[in-house]
């Protein structure tokens, strides 16, 4: 009962978070109302599995801008990740672990690599991460000459059309997973107030005795781990490598974790909010879909939104 | 010219040298870059660059980033190929063209003069304007005007006219900004936004005059595009989101904002194009373009910013210097 009085006392001080969880709802209940399907739970499922790799990419990208930073290399990262892990594991199940460690290990390199280039040499983020970004693109184009080969195990593409009882579908479940792992890393650690600390003001942190830019390292590999993952959920859906799958996630996670409330500057909001955000983007595309919106207005449509938000937060004082 | 004019002018001149020591060397070692097809296409390969990245470099020298820039391009080249839908002639056509771009950009400015942040505020509009380009032309191709495609395509020799517009823009916008009282505004806007509103600046109409820039830069240089497509993409303009930044980079303006100068940026967008050139010229595959752009990227970053910490630590060793021994 009281951690319960204690969310709602949190939820009543963020008011961006009632702001972002309300719209969730609004387009969820809207989502049901357009098709005859409605808001039978096995729908609404099934959605959430789908874009469980949105969900995972976003929890990334909000370490990333909790620090001050922002992360234009997680598109590239999926990409990667669907190659790496379509030709390693080769359609054989009993490659699977490898496949998987391989992949994430490659995707923590890239990871480190944006973090000692923003923490330690003192880069740009968003240059820097583009920059490592364009180099790993070139990277998976050099190695696959465009054609890349290999595909899904059986066993592993389990994880996007199995089912936890015939009921909720495993990827929904690991994006659940990891969202309480790392919120609760966040929240409820000495890892996460220093964090945080980190984020808000870097110098202070680093006079009070915290070593300021390994937190920032750390967040940039948590952010490529977590796209690492992400491709890995997709190539699950997919079932083979494709080159370019991973493109749209960069802009669509940051658009996510703004939208859940977290500001650019660093230290304010986190990943409470961010799971919102990606509600948020999902049913929007989900609601334009389903009436046959033609693909060019779901584009203008997420401009406005995110603009709209942007200017809504403004306008109740958060993040400043 | 003023002093300070002068200091940020002299600062260029490494990239100047960099910039022309690569065209040299690419010149001496391959013959068919010496050749006078090659310079019309390196020419026509960087106005776009230069116009779209003057622009960005105003954006950035007020502590701001354009991040739509690369929309704006590719709407500009599908609202020319649908000329007979948007306007019906060449002139009407090109008015809306440019006032499309002036629209957008104002639209940017009264977005971060409301708070929302730059990056946040055109990344929206990079993505609803991306929409707007599709909606307008789907896929590539449309029918240019023959009046506009008339004068796109002119050249004076072997130099195009875009080539000659472009550089007569970065001027003028060096010039307005290195001379004018606007541009001790941007600045100081750049340098110290607070600092400058209390000393009197109208910093909301710096910033709001400074995206309009931007954006009508960018549809000028959708039609240098159109120049070289003879026709309309809605997906032409995407890579000079990155690319103009990393001209602007390149050219030494520090992306903090309020520290700079446009014809660094001319050079680093010369220097840019260059590299693209020399490397289709060796026939480099575009994977290791990427990997070449990204590394160039990332290696001046780390320049510009080692010669930062330099001024820095000779200012502590002055201090130190101040009140030592001697």
């Amino acid at each position: 009962m009281t951690s319960i009085g204690k969310a709602l006392r949190y939820a009543a001080r963020r008011r961006d978070l009632i702001i972002s969880y309300g719209l969730a709802l609004i387009l969820l209940i809207v989502s049901g109302l357009i098709t005859s399907t409605g808001l039978q739970p096995n729908r609404i499922l099934t959605i959430f599995g789908q874009n469980a790799p949105l969900g995972v990419a976003a929890i990334g990208q909000t370490f990333v801008l909790l620090s001050g930073g922002l992360d234009l290399s997680v598109g590239a990262v999926i990409n990667l990740s669907n190659v790496i892990v379509s030709e390693v594991m080769d359609g054989q199940n009993g490659r699977i672990p490898l496949a998987v460690v391989v992949t994430l290990l490659v995707a923590a390199l890239v990871g480190l690599i944006n973090g000692v280039l923003v923490a330690k040499a003192k880069l740009n983020p968003l240059l820097t991460t583009l920059a490592v970004g364009t180099v790993v693109q070139g990277v998976y184009f050099a190695y696959t000459g465009g054609q890349p080969t290999g595909s899904i195990a059986p066993a592993f593409r389990v994880v996007s059309n199995g089912r936890i009882g015939d009921f909720l579908p495993w990827s929904f479940v690991a994006w659940l997973l990891l969202w309480a792992v790392t919120a609760f890393l966040l929240y409820r650690t000495v890892f996460g107030r220093r964090f945080y600390a980190v984020g808000a003001n870097e110098k202070a942190a680093w006079i009070s005795g915290i070593s300021s830019s390994w937190y920032i390292v750390s967040a940039y590999v948590a952010s490529a781990v977590c796209a690492g993952l992400a491709g890995l959920l997709l190539s699950s859906y997919i079932g083979r490598a494709s080159i370019g799958v991973g493109d749209p996630y960069t802009l669509i996670s940051i658009a996510a974790v703004v939208i859940g409330g977290t500001a650019f500057t660093g230290g304010v909001g986190g990943l409470a909010g961010t799971f919102a955000g990606v509600v948020v983007m999902v049913f929007i595309a989900t609601i334009l879909s389903t009436l046959n919106i033609p693909t060019a207005a779901q584009f203008v449509t997420q401009g406005i939104v995110i603009a709209s938000m942007m200017l809504l937060y403004n306008r109740i004082g958060h993040g400043r | 010219m003023s002093g300070s004019t002068l200091h940020n002018l002299r600062a260029t001149v490494p990239i100047w040298a960099f910039t022309a020591l690569l065209i040299l060397v690419a010149a001496l070692l391959s013959p068919p870059f010496r050749t006078l097809t090659n310079v019309t296409a390196l020419l026509s390969l960087a106005a776009p660059l230069i116009i779209v990245a003057t622009g960005q470099a105003v954006a950035i020298l007020m502590a701001g980033i354009d991040l739509s820039v690369g929309s704006v391009m590719s709407l500009a080249t599908a609202l020319a190929a649908s000329y007979a839908t948007f306007g019906g002639g060449a002139l009407v056509n090109t008015i809306l063209i440019l006032v499309v771009g002036a629209a957008i950009g104002t639209l940017n400015g009264l977005g971060v003069i409301a708070g929302v942040h730059p990056l946040i505020m055109t990344l929206s509009t990079y993505i609803a304007v991306r929409g707007l380009a599709l909606f307008v032309l789907p896929s590539p191709g449309g029918e240019v005007s023959g009046g506009l495609l008339q004068f796109v395509t002119l050249q004076v020799g072997v130099v195009p006219v875009f080539f000659i517009v472009a550089v007569a823009m970065a001027v003028v916008v060096w010039y307005a900004t290195a001379e004018s009282t606007w541009g001790r505004k941007l600045y100081a806007v750049g340098s110290n936004a607070s600092n400058a509103e209390k000393s009197g600046i109208n910093r909301k109409a710096v910033i709001l005059v400074g995206f309009i820039v931007s954006g009508l830069l960018a549809s000028v240089a959708g039609l240098a595009l159109v120049s070289r497509l003879y026709s309309g993409d809605p997906l032409a303009g995407d890579p000079y989101t990155l690319n103009s930044i990393t001209a602007v980079v390149l050219g030494g303006v520090a992306l903090t904002g309020g520290r700079g100068s446009i014809i660094g940026v001319l050079s680093g967008a010369l220097l840019l194009s260059s590299i693209g050139d020399v490397l289709n010229m060796f026939g480099v595959s575009s994977a290791y373009q990427f990997i070449a752009t990204g590394l160039t990227l990332i290696v001046a970053l780390y320049v510009y910013n080692v010669g930062v910490f330099r001024r820095d630590r000779s200012a502590i060793s002055a201090l130190l210097n101040k009140g030592g021994v001697g």
